[in-house]
């Protein structure tokens, strides 16, 4: 069961388990203290607080074996190994004195805590590594007593459910039976396509023509898997169609959401899917996908407002980076690394700047073009290009070659004018723009010109004849570049360029006599340096010249992409004293915490070196924590219940040898893909297991925690409205493209400047599945907000499913709702008995019949309905603002199909 | 094992007591024996010591009422923002210094070291647009923008010396209403309701009333955060359905609607009496409450049905969008026993690019806007014996320059401050405040403190007080660690407590 308040109910697991691996371990005398079974837990929970990580009260802290067994402030180590009498800890825990005595103004710890940390010393008080740290090792499945009981008949499907059935031997429960196949084919079509299953399928799969394995199968395979499976990545990757913060304006950037659900559905192995989007503009020759999939990273918020400082918000980006592939790939929350070591979790300071130089070098600076975007070229001009770079490699150099196909592909690299300074009469307009007056002047500084013949650069301009001069080093220095500026609405152009050694600082200068005071010349954004084309002495070089600046002002899609830095661009990274961005220490290279697994010498030191040390079957984290994920998505829980959180201070696994053998079959035997993974914890009895509520054992697991009975989750924001449309058959299944803006009430975009921009889709695209909604950050499209989608600003690990009366008003009065109640009672309209119209609605909506006593609360509502309206006609006349007055009949089947739709049995899965 | 027997045991026990206490379900009351709705362990460590925020009974109704932990001095809050933030100088920090040096060059070492918005070049100092005045008993100082306020100004507990380490619009909004300049904290407003609850069942908890337009940093300023999304405000509108979806569809009346939802109910009881889940009676319950809010919802947000001599004391104008009616509103919801109620007045961000910008002409008619709705609020509160149990806060995001802003390093036409967050404005009124203190004290230009500088958090630390919390344990447990609004920083403002 997805509960409500899943999140707090977790803060109790650690404690339910520690108590009861304290009460294993009361009855079994002087056994072999574990430090992470038994120790690590009550140090979390009594000392880390004051003796870990920021505090080290006392200097004594028990975050580090290096740190644990080191002289203490009094002169002496607190832990001496071997004597647990003559430790200062364990005196102090039991000490008399209440000054003396630990945790300091805390109740005491008890006996058998305080024993157990006793025994430990007195063992030789052996520090361990967390089982978290530890890579994941293959068991043997566990052995069973039971197993021919009747109740475990048809449980074993597949190896997961031997060990799901061993921890319910332990406590002496049982499964519940299976869910009937009805039941069974609908909870699993909404778990694998987010959909209802399509009729003919359901009734080959209920009617026993085929098995429930090629049922789950089609379902796998149906294109609407990714559609389903892209709404929990986009939830991690903050995927939005707008930029955030202030005015929040469009982005377009839903090439990379479509490049997710083909993803999926191509079941693209989880190493490359992780590749591609950390890294898939460093791969050898990447393809024009592998440039969109770093749209991952690309979909952190830019900030547009006046007066912000681009630099402040890169570097927030890039700290949204390393916290955002910490928490997707390693389940680990970086943030308290950001300005101390962590407080819990064995990484250091040092270590969160170590990732976050992988992060640093890429070209985006939060300027408002968002730059460097993929340039999505026509057919057309895409031949074009081709052509014009076959010219480049004809008659010019490889290097050339690379230059010039970047360029053409995502402008890069390139100086943003944002850097600018010692401004005289002019100034950055607005933060985005170099706006200099007649006499202006401003420096470039450290600019490396490549030895490019050729300045291609970025304006508009409301006036004609500024002159613009580019100097070497400052006002008297060498004319690099002379050019005139004239009106335009935006252009890129190229000026011939002085070939320039090295780096200089560039002094640009404008003259524009007679203008009025203070008025700008012109607007430019940003400089490139290329080489010149290649071919010069070749027939048809004008030719291809102007072509290159035709199809580099041509109209295009563009996609936020990542570009790495060319080494003349690098940045270096520095630690930020206590996380503060502009109190800047010791530069820090790229390196990986050393609790994690080793850094191989093949892997580059780069963002695609970081995705392979990520992916490598080494990393204890990376398959534990999608396994996770995935079992979270099916069963609402995960079998680490902290679905965002393993480390020291998660729960311990309900079923550690579960969790860790379906992450080492992930990554060998699955090769890394999530179909087979997903396709054996569905097929797996425990899966298929009724989800009805035993009382006895509901007291005794109310979590679920033990699998004892299936799982029933509330449907998802897009589900619920999929849901609505696919049985009233109004939904459009057409695939991709921009976002859509189905119908949502007046009002809700108004912005201050921007007015309401909510531009209502017409035809099919006001039906079409809600991962494919125009996701606006700060104004999400209500009906799915309400139903606990996130807003996309930061990386969601899981929603929490709520149950509130706004809901209800959504599915009761959204006229999105009553379209699709509407449409359901179209399909009975001319149905000669009530009776049977309404159950075959309600068959249409839960793919059961309904029984005896729904069916008579359904047709007494459809009589009160007709009641009502023959004494109050008017009111088919207005009914849902339809155009003709409605038929008696039809009006009373919406409400009852309206009823139907608000059903508990119809917003849940099972 | 015999102690994990003991717990369950206890656990069961609990669980029964709680169940006796569920009379909320009018139809279905009998039958719910032992549903194990909370936490198995009740009664350990931090599940009571620092969050009772769950009980059973909050599974069925996440906004039951719970007591504060500590003796609350108020029970509700009105937050009234002005948002792009207020100019101070022409509000309530006087300084005759700064009119002296009008229009003189700023000195360097005011500029030395600092970062502007939009300020670039040297730009010229700006005196006061405003008069002021000593009002009230209590002698303190208001300009002559705001001469209804000068009856109420003692009422008031003036903060003059804030400060905020954010100069953007977006992220200082964020700061002020979550306790982080970046996304993804749940507000204060969802913090008090998921610490408190609500009185009223009928109405959101958290309700959030606009006036010209949304804040800049969106509804992430009123967002439920990691917080269970229940908590987050629910934006009442001045126009169409002032909650979204309220309405009934048409040729749908309130009598069949009442059916269609008893239809409902029983067919989800029966499968409740099947499969024994408790998340279906919370089901059930929510569609009662949803039943019950779409009568109760549109009779607050009516304010045609106050007398005329209210209406009058507040200036509303029914039927449109405006911070009098808002104010007027949220004495009706306080009254109701809505929890917090969070006003945004947009349009505050006196740059001087244009008229309206002006802290000589379009800040007078803000001004003019916001006098008496205010004025009315505190004197309304108090008329009713509301304002000792509410708490009124008000403030922007930040304060304003005394220098005049020079956007590109040029002279502009129209007079405006730039962004400044070293030292401002705030009050606040009501249970537990220091009637006509002033706490802090800025340079004789209003430039930065030299006493009584107080934090954003030092301000969240202080509202959270005042409910009954202490901002320190108030915590909320996510991604292995704790959180709390005022996440490591903020101490309370006794000098302005009574």
């Amino acid at each position: 069961m997805k509960s409500k308040f899943s999140k707090p109910l977790l803060i109790s697991v650690p404690i339910f388990l520690g108590l009861f691996l304290l009460l294993l371990y009361n009855n079994r005398p002087q056994t072999q203290i574990d430090f992470n079974a038994h120790v690590k837990p009550i140090l979390n929970k009594h000392c880390i607080n004051c003796h870990g990580g920021v505090k080290k009260n006392g200097g004594f802290s028990v975050l580090f074996a290096s740190e644990a067994f080191q002289p203490t402030e009094s002169g002496v180590p607190a832990i001496v190994k071997g004597d647990a009498k003559n430790s200062p800890l364990i005196q102090r825990l039991s000490a008399a004195d209440p000054e003396e005595r630990m945790p300091y103004k805390k109740p005491p710890l008890d006996a058998a805590e305080i024993k157990i940390l006793s025994d430990w010393i007195d063992q030789g008080a052996e520090w361990g590594t967390h089982w978290a740290y530890i890579p994941p090792k293959k068991s043997e499945l566990p052995k069973l007593n039971n197993k021919a009981a009747p109740s475990f008949e048809h449980f074993f499907q597949t190896h997961v459910d031997a060990f799901i059935a061993a921890r319910m031997e332990d406590q002496n429960l049982t499964p519940n039976p299976p869910a009937p196949a009805l039941t069974l084919a609908r909870r699993v079509a909404f778990d694998l396509t987010g959909l209802p299953p399509n009729k003919e399928l359901f009734e080959a799969y209920t009617n026993n023509r085929i098995s429930y394995a090629t049922y789950v199968d089609s379902l796998l395979n149906d294109t609407a898997y990714g559609e389903k499976w892209a709404s929990w990545w986009l939830d991690l990757a903050r995927y939005a169609d707008t930029k955030g913060y202030e005015k929040d304006p469009g982005r377009s950037i839903w090439l990379y959401r479509d490049w997710v659900i083909n993803a999926l559905n191509q079941d693209l192995p989880y190493d490359q899917f992780t590749i591609d989007q950390l890294a898939g503009d460093l791969l050898p020759d990447p393809s024009p996908e592998q440039f969109i999939a770093t749209g991952f990273h690309r979909n952190t918020m830019n900030n547009d407002e006046g007066g912000t400082s681009d630099e402040e918000f890169r570097t927030a980006s890039v700290i949204d980076r390393v916290n955002t592939t910490f928490s997707v790939w390693q389940n680990t929350t970086m943030e308290c690394v950001q300005c101390h070591s962590h407080p819990y979790d064995p990484f250091k300071h040092q270590e969160y700047y170590g990732l976050m130089a992988f992060f640093n070098n890429t070209r985006d600076e939060d300027t408002p073009d968002e730059a460097p975007n993929y340039r999505n070229y026509s057919k057309e001009d895409a031949l074009k290009v081709e052509e014009l770079l076959q010219w480049i490699k004809s008659y010019g150099t490889a290097a050339e070659y690379e230059t010039f196909k970047d360029f053409l592909y995502f402008l890069e690299p390139k100086y943003q004018l944002h850097n600018c300074e010692d401004f005289t009469n002019g100034a950055m307009a607005d933060g985005k723009w170099l706006a200099l007056w007649d006499k202006g002047s401003a420096y470039l500084r450290n600019v490396d010109t490549q030895q490019s013949g050729s300045l291609y650069f970025n304006y508009f301009s409301r006036l004609n004849g500024t002159r613009m001069t580019l100097r070497e080093k400052n006002a008297s220095g060498r004319i690099l570049a002379e050019f005139t500026i004239n009106k335009s609405n935006g252009a890129i152009r190229r000026v011939p360029f002085k070939i320039l050694e090295g780096k200089t600082d560039l002094y640009i200068e404008t003259h524009n006599e007679g203008l009025a005071p203070q008025t700008t010349t012109s607007y430019l954004s940003w400089f490139a340096f290329l080489p010149n084309l290649p071919g010069a002495d070749q027939k048809g070089y004008t030719k291809m010249q102007q072509r290159l600046n035709t199809l580099l002002n041509s109209p295009v899609d563009q996609t936020p992409i990542l570009i790495e830095n060319p080494p003349y661009m690098q940045r270096s990274t520095q630690l930020f004293e206590r996380g503060n961005w502009q109190v800047k220490a010791d530069t820090i290279p790229p390196h990986t915490p050393v609790y994690l697994n080793p850094w191989q010498e093949k892997w580059e030191k780069n963002r695609l070196g970081l995705a392979q040390w990520l992916v490598s079957e080494e990393n204890p984290l990376t398959a534990r924590t999608l396994v996770n994920r995935v079992w979270n998505q099916i069963f609402g829980i995960g079998l680490v219940p902290t679905i965002e959180d393993i480390g020291s201070q998660s729960t311990a696994p309900t079923h550690p040898a579960l969790l860790d053998n379906l992450a080492v079959q992930f990554m060998t035997e699955f090769q890394w893909q999530l179909k087979p993974l997903i396709r054996q914890i569905v097929l797996s009895g425990t899966y298929r297991q009724s989800a009805a509520i035993d009382e006895e054992k509901l007291a005794l697991d109310p979590e679920n925690y033990l699998y004892v009975r299936g799982p029933k989750l509330r449907l998802t924001a897009e589900e619920i409205r999929d849901q609505a449309l696919f049985v009233s058959g109004l939904m459009s299944r057409k695939m991709g493209g921009q976002g859509v803006m189905p119908p949502q009430p007046k009002g809700i975009w108004a912005h201050p400047y921007l007015g309401d921009l909510w531009k209502e889709s017409k035809g099919e695209d006001r039906y079409r599945r809600a991962i494919y909604t125009y996701f606006k950050r700060t104004s999400p499209y209500p009906s799915l907000i309400t139903f606990d989608a996130g807003s996309r600003e930061v990386c969601l690990i899981n929603r929490i499913s709520t149950n509130t009366p706004l809901q209800a008003l959504v599915t009761l009065n959204d006229p999105v709702y009553m379209e699709a109640a509407l449409a359901l009672a179209q399909q009975e309209e001319n149905n000669p008995s009530p009776a049977v119209a309404i159950d075959n609605m309600y068959q249409k909506a839960l793919y059961i019949k309904p029984d005896a006593a729904t069916q008579t609360v359904l047709l007494d509502l459809y009589q009160q309905a007709l009641r009502t309206y023959e004494t109050r006609p008017e009111q088919l006349e207005q009914f849902l603002d339809r155009e003709t007055p409605t038929q008696i009949k039809l009006a009373a089947l919406t409400l009852v199909a309206n009823a139907i739709m608000n059903l508990d049995a119809f917003l849940t899965h099972s | 094992m015999d102690s994990l027997e003991r717990l369950l045991k206890e656990y069961q026990l609990k669980n029964a007591e709680d169940h006796s206490r569920r009379h909320f379900l009018r139809n279905c009351t009998l039958g719910l024996g032992g549903i194990a709705l909370g936490s198995l362990v009740h009664g350990c460590d931090r599940g009571v010591a620092q969050a009772p925020w769950y009980t059973p009974n909050r599974a069925l109704n996440p906004l039951s009422v719970l007591p504060a932990p500590f003796a609350p001095k108020v029970k509700s809050v009105i937050y009234l923002h002005m948002v792009g933030a207020p100019s101070q100088l022409e509000m309530f920090d006087y300084k005759p210094e700064l009119k002296k040096l009008h229009n003189q060059l700023c000195p360097d070492s005011l500029l030395e070291g600092k970062k502007f918005a939009f300020i670039r070049g040297r730009p010229t100092m700006l005196g006061p647009q405003a008069n002021f005045v000593r009002a009230g008993q209590s002698g303190n100082w208001v300009s002559d923008y705001l001469p209804h306020f000068q009856k109420v100004v003692d009422e008031v507990a003036f903060l003059k010396a804030v400060k905020t380490d954010q100069f953007n619009h977006g992220p200082a909004q964020l700061l002020m209403h979550t306790g982080s300049p970046r996304f993804g904290r749940p507000s204060l407003g969802s913090w008090v309701t998921y610490g408190l609850g609500s009185e009223n069942q009928n109405l959101p908890g958290f309700v959030v009333l606009s006036s010209g337009g949304t804040p800049d940093a969106g509804k992430s300023v009123w967002g439920s955060g990691f917080l269970p999304s229940v908590y987050q405000g629910v934006q009442c509108r001045s126009k169409g359905d002032p909650v979204l979806y309220l309405k009934d569809p048409k040729g749908i009346d309130r009598n069949l609607k009442k059916q269609l939802i008893t239809a409902i109910n029983d067919i989800n009881f029966k499968t409740y009496a099947q499969q024994k889940d408790p998340e279906i009676l919370t089901r059930i319950n929510q569609y009662e409450m949803a039943y019950r809010m779409q009568l109760t919802v549109p009779e607050v947000m009516d304010i045609n049905t106050e007398p005329e001599h209210i209406k009058e004391l507040y200036g509303v104008a029914p039927g449109k969008e405006s911070f009098a009616n808002n104010c007027l509103l949220a004495r009706k919801m306080v009254e109701q026993g809505v929890r917090f109620v969070q006003l945004y007045d947009w349009g505050w961000d006196s740059h001087g690019t244009d008229h309206s910008t002006a802290v000589d002409l379009g800040l007078r008619n803000k001004c003019r806007e916001i006098d008496r709705p205010i004025t009315a609020l505190l004197m309304d509160l108090k008329q009713r014996g509301l304002l000792e149990e509410t708490l009124v806060v008000w403030g922007g995001e930040f304060g304003r320059t005394p220098m005049q802003e020079t956007r590109e390093g040029k002279t502009m036409r129209y007079k405006g401050r730039d962004h400044h967050g070293e030292a401002f404005t705030m009050w606040m009124a009501g249970g537990g405040i220091k009637k006509g203190a002033v706490y802090g004290e800025t340079d004789p230009i209003g430039y930065q403190s030299i006493s009584g500088s107080v934090s954003v958090h030092d301000v969240q630390a202080t509202i959270l007080h005042l409910l009954g919390f202490d901002h320190e344990t108030f915590t909320y447990d996510f991604q292995g660690r704790p959180f709390r609004l005022t996440d490591v920083h903020g101490s309370v403002i006794k000098q302005i407590l009574a």
